[in-house]
């Protein structure tokens, strides 16, 4: 089992650490444009019995 | 003339009426009708400035969109050669709807919940529910709010990034939520006028080993199998995020366009209306003042 996976991450966590790290390592006039796609905007919430958990957001 | 007014249903209904009232709700009705005409007119002005933003907007969606369209056939090719299958033994589903925040935007939304909702009434024990944007949990949550397993909001204001998907990816994975196969109902864009509901298919780590012919695939071990698995629920849901939001900027392009030429038209009819009644005001006071003065 690979290392990221033993401290409890997932492909996709570990991916986008990588991606964030490579982000960061672009040359400065692609950066700017590299860094606007670094950030999300979507909120999720669980949902049990019709009603959403209120301290569950990711 | 006074029947064609009657058109405008209840704004100037008093004027076929006579006697003494009627002079003074003339007045009345005029400034009802310029009134309306007002207020048609903004609503003009808003709708042709919301097709004006949403034009832009569909143009950098439908750019993006281009770009990620790879991404999403590439994730798809996996799962039509391995030729994976739901496992008969866990009838658990999961459902994806990909819609957004906002409205305005013709039936993008409610094609999306109403396929959702045939599935829901076929199978409402072994099916859950996540909705992506507002709009499709306000549609579902009444009848089947218990269906719902995760919610996502703020999504539609500005365009979906990979990041958003992935987590909505992490969110699902690591909800307790146990299923065989699911499906992510999003609207597929056709062109600018068109776009049709479809769903990609998504499979747990279970369904996809079990795959009678993964063997296609060489040197997979568990671990790659699911690392790739975590990876391609991501993909496949940014590219239905980005399918999404494109058909419903066009939508809602053609909507907006639509309410524009619908209130340019209310605007005419309402002008019309307007000067006539004004030029019948202007001859009944006339009348009145020759026949006052020839009364004398």
């Amino acid at each position: 089992m690979s290392a990221w996976r033993a401290a409890g991450l997932n492909y996709i966590n570990y991916s986008n650490i990588a991606a964030k790290l490579l982000r960061q390592a672009v040359k400065s006039d692609i950066r700017a444009d590299a860094m606007k796609r670094s950030d999300a905007h979507l909120k999720v919430t669980k949902w049990q019995d019709g009603k959403p958990i209120k301290e569950s957001t990711f | 003339m006074f029947v064609r007014i009657g058109n405008f249903g209840g704004i100037v209904p008093s004027l076929v009426q006579n006697g003494q009232q009627q002079q003074q709700r003339g007045m009345a009705t005029l400034k009802a009708i310029s009134m309306r005409l007002k207020s048609v007119k903004n609503i003009q002005k808003i709708t042709q400035s919301m097709k004006m933003v949403s034009a832009a907007k569909y143009a950098r969606a439908e750019r993006e969109l281009k770009a990620v369209r790879p991404i999403g056939d590439g994730t798809k090719q996996f799962y039509d050669k391995a030729e994976i299958q739901g496992q008969p033994d866990v009838p658990q589903k999961l459902v994806i709807a990909m819609s957004s925040d906002r409205g305005l935007c013709g039936a993008v939304h409610t094609s999306v919940a109403r396929y959702i909702r045939g599935e829901l009434a076929k199978d409402e024990q072994n099916l859950k529910v996540v909705c992506v944007g507002d709009k499709s949990r306000l549609i579902l949550q009444r009848i089947y709010g218990k269906n719902i397993i995760l919610a996502c909001n703020e999504i539609g204001r500005l365009p979906p990034t990979f990041i958003d998907a992935s987590k909505l990816a992490d969110a699902i994975l690591k909800s307790e939520y146990k299923f065989s196969s699911g499906q992510i109902v999003y609207n597929k864009f056709k062109s600018v006028v068109s776009y049709t509901t479809s769903i990609l298919p998504v499979f747990s780590l279970a369904s996809v080993t079990a795959a009678p012919k993964l063997a296609v695939y060489d040197s997979l071990d568990d671990e790659v199998v699911q690392s790739y698995l975590e990876f391609s629920l991501a993909s496949l849901l940014f590219y239905a995020m980005k399918e999404g939001a494109c058909s419903e900027q066009s939508s809602r392009m053609t909507a907006m366009d639509n309410a524009s030429k619908n209130a340019g038209e209310m605007i005419d009819k309402l002008t019309l209306t307007f000067n006539r009644t004004r030029q019948a005001v202007i001859t009944r006071e006339l009348i009145e003042i020759i026949s006052g003065a020839s009364a004398l």
